[in-house]
């Protein structure tokens, strides 16, 4: 993408006529095939509120999963069906304006995670997700993205990474997490590897592993190196997120997706492992090869389906008593519900520790945390993010858990506010963190 | 017999169908190609969606709300027993109404039912907010179609009247929230494919709240 597409991709559209056309259009495109389905299915009966941790914890009928839908819809059936077109009255049909979408922001980005939760128990079965997905679209599509979760999507076209972290900071994080790790497993062979070709897994970390949290950056590399694995990183590219996921900007979402794929493509790798990140699995995973329209050359999984491997194969070996305290597992929407890696986690966790117990509800039915959808960078929906978390805090409280293996990094910054907010006194760790802390060497 | 009646009745299912149809195709528009490489079965997936998920089992919105979710059982029960009606008055009106009692009796209950959702919609502050015009129509269309059968099928209205309302309750469905009635199933068959593509359905090992 050039520097003229990246201005031209944040710029909000200013002429009345100029955003109804292409709001318009946008919808129509976000529909084919996908919420066109779901718009016409619900029947606002009003029975997903339960499903839902925002209308939960603050039962305004704005936060209802159908009332948000009804909003998007709204847009759609003005154009789509008889009824809207003739008498929009009478199926509650709006037309496109700028004010009407400036209304849509707040319901779009600030009332709805996107988890899907309220999808699966719909009594019709219509995909909310989906449907506000297409709302976002929408509103990406007329520049009415909230500033700052535009400013993490730009500053991954920019800068190849959603924090702006140059490559010589890259590499200087990887050189003295290697020195940590050199000396805490006694091993000099032991490395965080960086624009290595030929190796065979390429890494995509969440950046905030490299500038904040570096403790699972350096597990994987101590779990990687004990398997004998073969890997590396890019001081270019390593990015597992993709905000374009949470703003609706496809276009801008498969130029993230193609910046990593084409570099492990150059770097020559066999496979391209995913670290611990909801959205970025679903991203790269899922949704990824249809912005771009093509199926990657390089295959891809989580690094929780490879720990899974190197455990059943015997190439890492580990003792769980190193993890004596209880554990307990969240399941983040977009790796479990919306990814489909559900069982993968739950294995290797029953592998390195001796008391893991699962929340209630689990898997497909797990509660967002709140953090999901670009929460967490919309500071201006910070207090209804943190308010609705409650029900993810009731859940850790109720299993007794010491330490929660939260496989997403946006998950654990959520988790890690609600664990002091609520008082809840756990740990919040990564998946790869407990299977570091168990490896026997 | 009748034949101005049934002509209108199945003019109305044929616009009926025929619009239904049209706006599959809009909203299917070329379909979606996946790109992506597929970890699941959809198939199976799908299968789970239509039956098992649909039980209050997995859909928490019948297992916390069992009350509400027999009331709209009994509702659709009923649109069935008044579509089943409708079509035998169209083929044969002679042959009068199928099964009388059982037919009238549930229908009566499930006009009840409808009249029920309909008076919960107008008295619910957060029904009425996310409500349109369409929800009371479509409802007391839908209640006024079931009424009509129960009393075709109680033998207190004729064969004609009662054509006359299913002419109409046809004419009406593709046009409003009725559509459920196509984009219901299709919504769960997309749904489930997707999750089954990506391995999440089918879930038969989910721990419920």
């Amino acid at each position: 993408m050039s520097e003229k597409e990246k201005d031209e991709n944040i710029t909000a559209l200013s002429d009345p006529a100029e955003v109804a056309r292409t709001a318009r259009e946008a919808l129509r495109r976000a529909a084919r095939g996908l919420a066109a389905y779901h718009f016409d299915a619900c029947v606002r009966c009003g029975l997903c509120g339960e499903s839902c941790h925002i209308y939960k914890t603050d039962p305004v009928p704005e936060n209802l999963p159908g009332a948000k839908a009804a909003k998007v819809a709204s847009f759609f059936r003005r154009y789509h069906t008889v009824l809207g077109r003739i008498a929009p009255f009478l199926v509650g049909a709006r037309t496109l304006t700028a004010e009407a979408l400036d209304e849509l922001v707040e319901a779009a980005y600030g009332r709805c995670t996107g988890c899907g939760r309220c999808g699966l128990n719909c009594s019709v079965g219509a995909d909310v997700g989906a449907i506000i997905r297409a709302g976002r679209n929408v509103l990406a599509a007329v520049g009415k993205v909230p500033p700052n979760l535009q400013a993490v999507v730009d500053n991954q076209l920019r800068t190849g990474n959603q924090m702006a972290i140059t490559p010589q900071e890259l590499r200087d994080t990887a050189a003295w997490v290697s020195e940590d790790l050199r000396l805490e497993m006694g091993d000099d062979g032991v490395k965080v590897h960086v624009d290595e070709p030929g190796k065979r897994v390429f890494y995509l970390v969440n950046p905030r592993e490299v500038k904040f949290f570096p403790l699972s950056l350096m597990a994987a590399a101590g779990v990687f190196h004990a398997a004998g694995e073969s890997w590396t990183m890019s001081s270019r590219f390593y990015d597992v997120t993709n905000y374009g996921l949470f703003s609706g900007d496809d276009s801008a979402a498969a130029a993230i997706t193609k910046q990593a794929v084409e570099e492990a493509e150059r770097l020559g790798a066999e496979e391209i492992i995913l670290s611990e990140c909801g959205h970025g699995f679903r991203s790269f995973r899922w949704e990824g090869p249809n912005w771009l329209g093509e199926r990657y050359a390089v295959p891809m999984r989580s690094i929780l389906e490879l720990m899974l491997e190197y455990l059943r194969d015997g190439r890492i070996r580990v003792d769980p008593a190193k993890n004596p305290d209880r554990v307990t597992l969240h399941d983040p929407c977009n790796l479990v519900r919306w990814g489909g890696v559900v069982e993968p986690q739950r294995e290797v966790l029953r592998r390195v520790t001796t008391d893991f117990v699962e929340m209630v509800p689990n898997r497909e039915q797990n509660f967002c945390c709140g953090g999901g959808g670009g929460m967490l960078s919309m500071s201006e929906y910070g207090d209804r993010r943190v308010a609705s978390g409650e029900v993810k805090a009731e859940q850790i409280r109720a299993t007794g858990a010491k330490v929660v293996a939260a496989p997403c990094h946006n998950c654990a910054d959520q988790l890690l506010e609600l664990n002091k907010k609520y008082k809840l006194g756990v740990e919040v760790k990564a998946v790869v963190e407990l299977v570091y802390e168990a490896l026997v060497l | 017999m009748l034949v101005v009646e049934r002509i209108v009745a199945a003019a109305s299912l044929a616009w009926a169908a025929a619009l239904l149809l049209a706006q599959l195709l809009l909203a299917w528009g070329g379909g979606r190609k996946d790109y992506s490489v597929r970890a699941g079965s959809p198939g199976r997936a799908v299968l789970f969606n239509l039956t098992a998920a649909m039980a209050p089992a997995h859909k928490e919105a019948a297992r916390l709300h069992p009350g509400k979710f027999a009331v709209g059982v009994a509702l659709h029960v009923g649109v069935a027993v008044a579509v089943v009606e409708a079509l035998a008055a169209m083929v044969r009106p002679e042959a009068g109404p199928l099964r009388p009692t059982a037919a009238g009796t549930l229908a009566a209950l499930s006009v009840v039912a409808g009249l029920y959702l309909l008076a919960r919609r107008a008295l619910s502050r957060t029904l009425r907010f996310m409500s349109c015009p369409d929800d009371y129509v479509a409802a007391a269309v839908t209640s006024g179609f079931i009424l009509a059968a129960a009393l075709y099928a109680f033998g207190v209205l004729a064969a004609s009247p009662f054509l006359i309302f299913t002419a109409f309750t046809f004419f009406y469905l593709p046009l409003g929230k009725l559509r459920h009635v196509l984009f219901c199933p299709v919504s769960r068959v997309d749904l489930g494919r997707r999750l089954g593509y990506r391995g999440t359905y089918p879930a038969p090992r989910a721990t419920k709240s």
